[in-house]
């Protein structure tokens, strides 16, 4: 990523993580202010507040709400932080399920099923935070795009070969490999994945039958 | 038993009152500063056990707060609220004397809890 291109990621990240405080702030004010109103309740003797039981269930809906708010700024604060640094010590784990978190919308909008299979030891590597998120990005949305709905893609993070490999699979049909790679190849997003990953200094690759798109990543960026 | 008495800072005023409101019901003693220097006269004129203290705000942050706060009364124990994303600040601040820190928006249980043990701390 050249210099103007990760200055204007920063400032992208910068903005995004200061507006998630913003949100935050709104969302403490709801919490407290529905928590005061469940409080009065509370003291409130029986048989006095008319309609109290309705009163109640509403409460606990905005506090479903509040929280739902309040897990999806914080996966976008998360995001927004990750052109902080660059390269950076990333988890293989923590990315996968970050993903799995940011991408799941994209996936159900397809009756699909996001997740994440973390490898046991973490894998650790250098790299491109964003870069290797926006790969991640694109492998979902390949794979989204070329099979029907419903079924299942797994995020798995591995080593095949002594390297490190993040696996995007889908787990609903069987595909030969000519067919899959056909299907992709002829995709912009798959150009598109391919220079991002030349950016990171690995490859994409295809596995066909499950079918799989695996990302080979080297240990460091500057290897 | 005496009321436990919390001095709650925060830039945010309308978070603030209310969450005064919340810990009076559960019969606390409980003021509120919207700024550092605000909180730091509260800390000179009338000492609280116990101060809930935001770390982002403008003006004097909470971490400069806090260091001001020890430097005058070591005893008085400080929970930090921090924003996720922002867990270092809350390290740093355990670092220079905080007994805790909580993520905004905060669980009202967890604070009633932290502020039980913090007062328990001084003995």
């Amino acid at each position: 990523m050249n210099h103007f291109k990760r200055k204007e990621v920063a400032f992208f990240g910068k903005i995004t993580a200061g507006i998630t405080h913003e949100i935050k702030n709104v969302l403490a004010i709801i919490q407290e202010s529905s928590g005061l109103m469940e409080d009065i309740l509370d003291i409130t003797e029986n048989g006095t507040f008319p309609h109290k039981e309705k009163f109640i269930k509403s409460l606990n809906r905005i506090r479903g709400q509040i929280q739902r708010g309040i897990d999806v700024t914080s996966r976008l604060n998360r995001f927004a932080h990750s052109s902080d640094h660059c390269p950076a010590s990333l988890d293989l784990n923590e990315i996968t399920e970050q993903m799995v978190l940011l991408a799941s919308r994209f996936a159900r909008l397809k009756n699909v099923v996001l997740e994440s299979s973390p490898s046991d030891p973490s894998l650790i590597i250098k790299s491109d935070p964003v870069s290797l998120e926006m790969a991640l990005f694109e492998s979902i949305e390949i794979l989204l795009n070329i099979i029907g709905s419903g079924g299942k893609i797994t995020l798995s993070p591995r080593k095949i070969q002594n390297k490190c490999v993040l696996g995007i699979g889908y787990e609903n049909t069987v595909l030969p490999e000519e067919d899959f790679l056909a299907k992709i190849s002829s995709t912009e997003r798959w150009a598109s994945l391919q220079e991002i990953m030349a950016y990171l200094g690995g490859t994409a690759k295809v596995f066909g039958l499950a079918p799989e798109i695996l990302l080979y990543l080297p240990e460091s960026i500057d290897d | 038993m005496d009321r436990m008495k919390i001095l709650l800072v925060d830039d945010e005023h309308e978070f603030v009152t209310t969450l005064a409101e919340r810990l009076e019901l559960r019969n606390m003693n409980v003021s509120i500063a919207i700024d550092g220097e605000a909180a730091l006269g509260f800390v000179e004129n009338d000492p609280p056990q116990v101060v809930v203290l935001d770390v982002m705000m403008p003006g004097l942050s909470g971490l400069e707060v806090l260091e001001k706060i020890k430097a005058m009364d070591s005893k008085i124990q400080v929970i930090l609220l921090t924003g996720h994303g922002a867990t270092k600040d809350g390290i740093r601040g355990m670092q220079l004397g905080a007994f805790d820190y909580l993520i905004k928006p905060i669980d009202i249980d967890e604070l009633i809890e932290k502020l039980n043990e913090a007062v328990k701390s001084m003995g």
